[in-house]
């Protein structure tokens, strides 16, 4: 809401100083977005005086005239001397007050006033009409001002041009704010200050011809339409409007078009209520009378609006019609076939509320926000209707010329009554935390249009007015008092409550836990667009199927964020591309977030909070003491490994993933983390061609891992097991298998077949040499530490383990000891 | 006495032997030439039977302390060989201490998690605990548990991203649906109040969507920290109070606020809360834009309507809820230009926290 503080000040005293009247407002609740600091858009103008005008000898239209500026021109006796200017205007006689632009003046559009010849005269500057003032849409020649306008006086002070204009954020609880009579009051309650009344310009003087001989109006549905009144106003001209009100129209946001739609958009402003004027020539009549209809519209059923757009309609729409075809749709925009044109002599004014949310429904439907429905859907108090009306009808009457018809057609079945509430002041004390005097509460009420009474036991009855739909309850009574008494003024306290702790859920912790273990691994917390690509997952070579279960975004910004992500891999490949493109090839990145799947017939999708991390590059560039270790498959197992260990995961191992279930992985290159029978995740290294899809470089180490599965498996606790005081035997032995054979088998078996002394085993080196050790054959060499928890173990026996380790594991796997 | 000549002589060598040796190698050489299996003071000592009777006294007196004073000579003179000798292996093993560590990388947190995690535990100091909500929501909790009726106009204020109903109910409005992305984390709130009887003290940290294009100051998806408490007894007071510490921890002790009323559909009376601005300290700065003021949350009592939806008897209880935005808070502290490098995944931003 745009605020002209000169217009304002008409009807209310307003503080000079505009910071402090800003800083006010911001701390009673309306938000100040800007102050806007208007002047002139012209400079070098002053009030002339037409001293002499002759015909230009060279011209049948132009004249000669001397003009009096006062001392801005001096003659050669340096006292004050007339301008010759040369002018084409007609309008203006001797002694006429004008308005001119000496040489120098700068005017809109970037015109600057030179010293010229016209047709051989010699002119010093120009006479000044509206337009080329900026201060008007059309005009007949120039300027002619009051009598009593001084001569040499700046033009832009003599008009009084400085202004601010303060940029307002009203809240949709405060529709009364949508209009300077709503901000008068407002500022008259924050100041308290006297409010004069707005509407005493103008009163209404009508014709001999009753309204109801000339419209019949019948209202179908009074849930849409609370309060509809019309009046025909007869014998109009169109034209531009006065100064005065394009400057206030335009302070106010809003272009002039002409006298008649100006002067609805100036009730609008002024007042907050919207108004309609119909061409009345262009509404069907049955014999002399229109007949105004307010129903719902037919499903269907088109009416084009005063944009020129074709709008098709629904049920839930209102339009005013005739009997043969609709005209209007209620509340938020007229047609375009009754539109007030420059050939209009006749109108109806329609003063109308609609109800709040149809319009809002019509507003978004359509796409079509107007002045007016974002006043109806706020709420336009109904009880003003019959003042607005005849306030419209005189302003019409004084631009327009015509004459208003008798009486005002005012259906209004159920007139509004204005809440009755109670203000309990024990329980608005203890509700704020601060003794707030029952006088200062009163006044506060009083000042803003309330009627408050007594109505015992400390409490107060208060009539809120009708133009403050947002008062109808107690507690919106108490924002009032508050707001106005001073948030700054309740004393800061904190809430006291018995047995109150705050904690972290075992869920918060577990997540806590993989923060740091990914950290501690390396890793870098990102976070990605929880949008997605439709066709993300076909890039990444994901089951296509899973696809159908994306959750669809019906009004995304763009295509390439139009479904919710189902996985965070794409995201995180998106930043990996990112990086590269921007010459940083190491990548250590992890994000946890939630991924989303849509199931037939259930309204809410499923979320689950995933965990998932690229490697890319390695940990850190080569440095002079330490060579850069390409990431691989390994690195990416080795981050799961820690939180395994972190969250003391049980009975974890790796499965090698299938190719055909795990498209987007690179074969031989991937597996899921299993822990107590249950799959976690996978990791792997992407496959290249779709890491390609991406614009990324491979290889890319990935994994996702279910944090539901990861919390279900985690065990809350881990054991203890006792630690030896007794010396250890270190023994390494080289086994040589089949290919075929895993590190995890070997494992197993030398595990079980060391039995209790058997304190550790390390894989440290895998050797292959077809010439030495055969084809399809490699060496896997162990490191073996042999404890006892209770005895210093004697060489003897350890030998003897071994040698039943040896023959053990050869038994279940083919293996042959190749060194000792 | 010859014997005695002799055995100084071997004194006076082997003193001046001691004296030049050059290591500790060096030394053990003239140890074993003079104190060896055969070395010449050895000797002596091993003849001492040959030695004359009436000699033998004088000459083991000198032999014995000839000896010890070799002995001392060479211990003093080891000791100063080897600290030597330590000295120059410690010169040799000298590094400059400049070049790089052998550093593991230790990963980071992301800036706006930092946050996240800073405030949560700033409320849980003051007993609160966390909540949270799915982002997918519906319009009754999003809205309308929160005094956001269908056609209020405080729907229009946030722009809201719907997804399709897959139960294939259609909405009254066009584009619209029953069925969205969550605008604020308040939903998580009208969960709690329905699942949870008061004492209730919780915040919801979580990302929120509203549909904004992507620019330096707006992102379509960004994070939320809404905070609920319902209780006998909440004042607007104790609203200020908390709300105040909690600037004050995140901001710093000498930071002021302000309340500015304000309307929001699910509290009331509602307000706006300022921080002093940092750069200029409240005298009005390009910063704040001249207002010395920098907006950080949103608040208000909780409006009796939404206890109304939960069930809970506005006679009886009372509270307060806010709510403020992690990647303003972000911006605010660490002047982030542009907001799109929060989700940019640039590893040259994200090392920086």
């Amino acid at each position: 809401m745009k605020v002209s503080l000169k217009w304002l000040r008409e009807y209310v005293e307003v503080p000079d100083d505009n910071k402090a009247l800003c800083d006010k407002l911001d701390l009673t609740g309306t938000g100040v977005e800007g102050a806007d600091e208007k002047g002139a858009s012209f400079s070098n103008v002053v009030v002339g005086q037409i001293l002499a005008k002759e015909h230009h000898p060279n011209s049948d239209h132009m004249w000669v005239c001397s003009v009096d500026v006062g001392d801005h021109n001096l003659g050669d006796d340096g006292s004050p001397a007339p301008l010759q200017i040369v002018c084409g205007a007609q309008n203006f006689k001797a002694l006429d007050k004008i308005a001119v632009a000496l040489v120098g003046a700068q005017l809109p559009g970037d015109v600057k006033i030179k010293k010229s010849k016209l047709r051989g005269i010699k002119s010093c500057g120009m006479n000044c009409s509206s337009r080329e003032l900026g201060l008007g849409a059309e005009s007949d020649g120039i300027m002619i001002l009051p009598e009593d306008a001084p001569i040499g006086v700046d033009f832009a002070d003599y008009l009084d041009l400085t202004d601010t204009v303060l940029d307002l954020e009203i809240t949709p609880n405060r529709p009364d704010c949508l209009s300077m009579e709503g901000m008068a009051r407002e500022v008259g309650a924050i100041y308290r200050e006297s409010v004069a009344d707005v509407c005493t310009d103008y009163t209404l003087e009508e014709n001999g011809q009753a309204t109801d001989e000339l419209v019949d109006v019948s209202v179908k549905d009074p849930d849409r339409c609370l309060r509809y009144a019309a009046r025909v106003i007869d014998g109009i001209k169109v034209g531009p409007s006065p100064d005065w009100m394009v400057e206030r129209l335009t302070a106010a946001g809003m272009r002039s078009i002409n006298n008649v739609v100006d002067a609805t958009n100036y009730v609008l402003m002024l007042l907050g209520q919207p108004l309609h004027a119909f061409d009345f020539d262009k509404v069907d009549k049955t014999g002399s009378r229109a007949q105004i209809i307010v129903r719902a519209a037919a499903d269907g059923e088109h009416l084009t609006t005063l944009d020129g757009e074709d709008r098709t309609l629904s049920s839930d729409m209102t339009v005013i019609a005739s009997p043969q075809r609709p005209l209007a749709l209620a509340g938020v925009m007229g047609g375009l076939d009754s539109e007030v044109t420059d050939q209009t002599t006749s109108i109806m004014l329609e003063t109308a509320v609609f109800d709040a949310a149809h319009t809002s429904r019509t507003s978004r439907n359509l796409g079509l926000m107007s002045e007016s429905s974002i006043r109806y859907e706020r709420k336009v108090d109904a009880a003003a209707v019959e003042r607005n009306a005849d306030f419209a009808a005189a302003l019409i009457v004084a631009l327009c010329g015509g004459s208003a018809s008798k009486g005002l057609i005012d259906w209004y079945p159920q007139p509004v009554s204005p809440c009755d509430l109670r203000f309990r002041m024990p329980r608005f004390c203890k509700m704020m935390g601060a003794d707030i005097p029952r006088a200062e509460a009163e006044d506060i009420l009083t000042r803003l249009g309330c009627k408050v009474s007594d109505a015992g036991d400390d409490t107060m009855r208060v009539i809120a007015p009708t133009y403050r739909p947002d008062l109808e309850r107690e507690i919106d009574l108490y924002e009032e008092v508050l707001r106005l008494y001073g948030m700054a003024k309740i004393p800061r306290t904190l809430p006291g409550g018995r047995g109150r702790v705050g904690r972290k859920s075992r869920h918060e912790k577990i997540i806590d836990r993989l923060h740091t273990t990914l950290q501690a691994c390396g890793l870098n917390e990102t976070m990605t667009y929880s949008f997605a690509g439709e066709d993300d997952l076909i890039k990444l070579r994901m089951d296509p199927s899973v696809k159908d279960h994306a959750v669809h975004v019906i009004n995304p910004i763009n295509a390439d964020q139009s479904v919710m992500r189902q996985s965070i891999i794409p995201g995180l490949l998106r930043s990996v591309a990112f990086n590269q493109h921007h010459d940083c090839e190491n990548v250590q990145l992890y994000e946890i977030g939630n991924v989303f799947t849509s199931h037939e017939g259930r309204k809410l999708p499923r979320e689950q909070q995933k965990l998932a991390g690229v490697l890319v590059g390695s940990m850190a560039n080569a440095q002079w003491n330490r060579p850069a270790t390409p990431f691989d498959f390994f690195d990416g197992k080795g981050v799961l490994e820690a939180i395994a260990r972190e969250l003391a995961l049980p009975k974890v191992r790796f499965k090698a993933a299938d190719a055909d279930k795990t498209p987007f992985l690179q074969p031989g290159r991937a597996a899921y983390l299993i822990a107590g029978g249950a799959t976690i995740g996978w990791v792997g290294e992407i496959h290249p061609l779709a890491v390609k899809a991406f614009e990324a470089e491979a290889p890319v180490v990935a994994f996702e891992l279910d944090i539901d599965h990861l919390e279900a498996s985690t065990r809350p606790s881990r054991d203890y097991h006792d630690v030896s005081e007794f010396p250890a035997v270190r023994t390494d032995i080289a086994f040589v298998v089949d290919e075929g054979v895993t590190a995890e088998q070997m494992m197993q078996r030398i595990t079980s077949a060391g039995g209790k002394i058997l304190d550790d085993v390390q894989l440290f080196d895998i050797y292959r040499d077809e010439e030495r050790l055969g084809a399809g054959k490699k060496s896997m060499a162990f490191a073996l530490v042999w404890r006892a928890l209770d005895r210093t173990l004697k060489g003897a026996e350890v030998d003897k383990a071994q040698a039943k380790l040896i023959t053990k594991v050869g038994k279940a796997t083919g293996a042959e000891v190749r060194a000792r | 006495m010859a014997v005695i000549d002799e055995i100084n002589e071997v004194r006076t060598r082997a003193l001046a032997d001691i004296e030049s040796a050059q290591g500790t190698d060096a030394l053990d050489t003239v140890r074993v030439d003079v104190l060896g299996k055969s070395g010449a003071l050895t000797h002596y000592l091993r003849s001492m039977g040959s030695i004359p009777a009436g000699d033998r006294a004088i000459v083991g007196k000198t032999l014995n302390s000839v000896r010890d004073e070799v002995e001392t000579a060479l211990q003093h003179k080891h000791d100063a060989l080897a600290s030597a000798e330590l000295d120059q292996s410690m010169a040799q093993g000298a590094v400059d201490i400049t070049l790089p560590g052998r550093a593991q990388q230790v990963g980071t947190r992301h800036l706006i998690s930092g946050i996240i995690d800073e405030i949560t535990d700033i409320f849980r100091g003051i007993g609160y605990s966390v909540a949270s909500g799915t982002e997918v929501e519906t319009d009754y909790y999003n809205f309308e548990a929160l005094n956001t009726p269908p056609d209020h106009p405080a729907r229009g204020m946030q722009d809201t991203f719907y997804v399709v109903d897959q139960t294939g109910e259609h909405s009254s409005v066009r584009g619209e649906s029953d069925v969205l992305l969550r605008t604020q984390t308040s939903g998580v709130q009208a969960h709690t109040m329905e699942d949870q009887k008061p004492p209730i003290y919780i915040v919801a940290p979580g990302k929120v969507y509203r549909r904004d294009v992507a620019d330096p100051s707006h992102l379509p998806q960004f994070n939320q920290i809404e905070g609920l408490v319902v209780d006998k007894g909440i004042t607007f007071g104790d609203l200020r109070g908390t709300l105040d510490y909690v600037c004050k921890q995140i901001f710093g002790e000498d930071r002021e606020t302000r309340f500015r009323p304000h309307y929001f559909p699910f509290t009331e009376p509602s307000a706006e809360v300022d921080v002093s601005c940092g750069i200029c300290h409240g005298k009005g700065c390009r910063f704040c834009k001249g207002t010395g003021w920098v907006e950080v949350l949103g608040c208000g009592m909780v409006d009796p309507n939404v206890f109304g939806y939960a069930d809970i008897d506005p006679e009886v209880y009372s509270g307060f809820a806010f709510g403020m935005g992690a990647e303003r808070i972000a911006c605010l502290k660490y002047n982030v230009p542009d907001l799109r490098m929060l989700l940019a995944g640039d590893m040259r931003f994200l090392r920086q926290f």
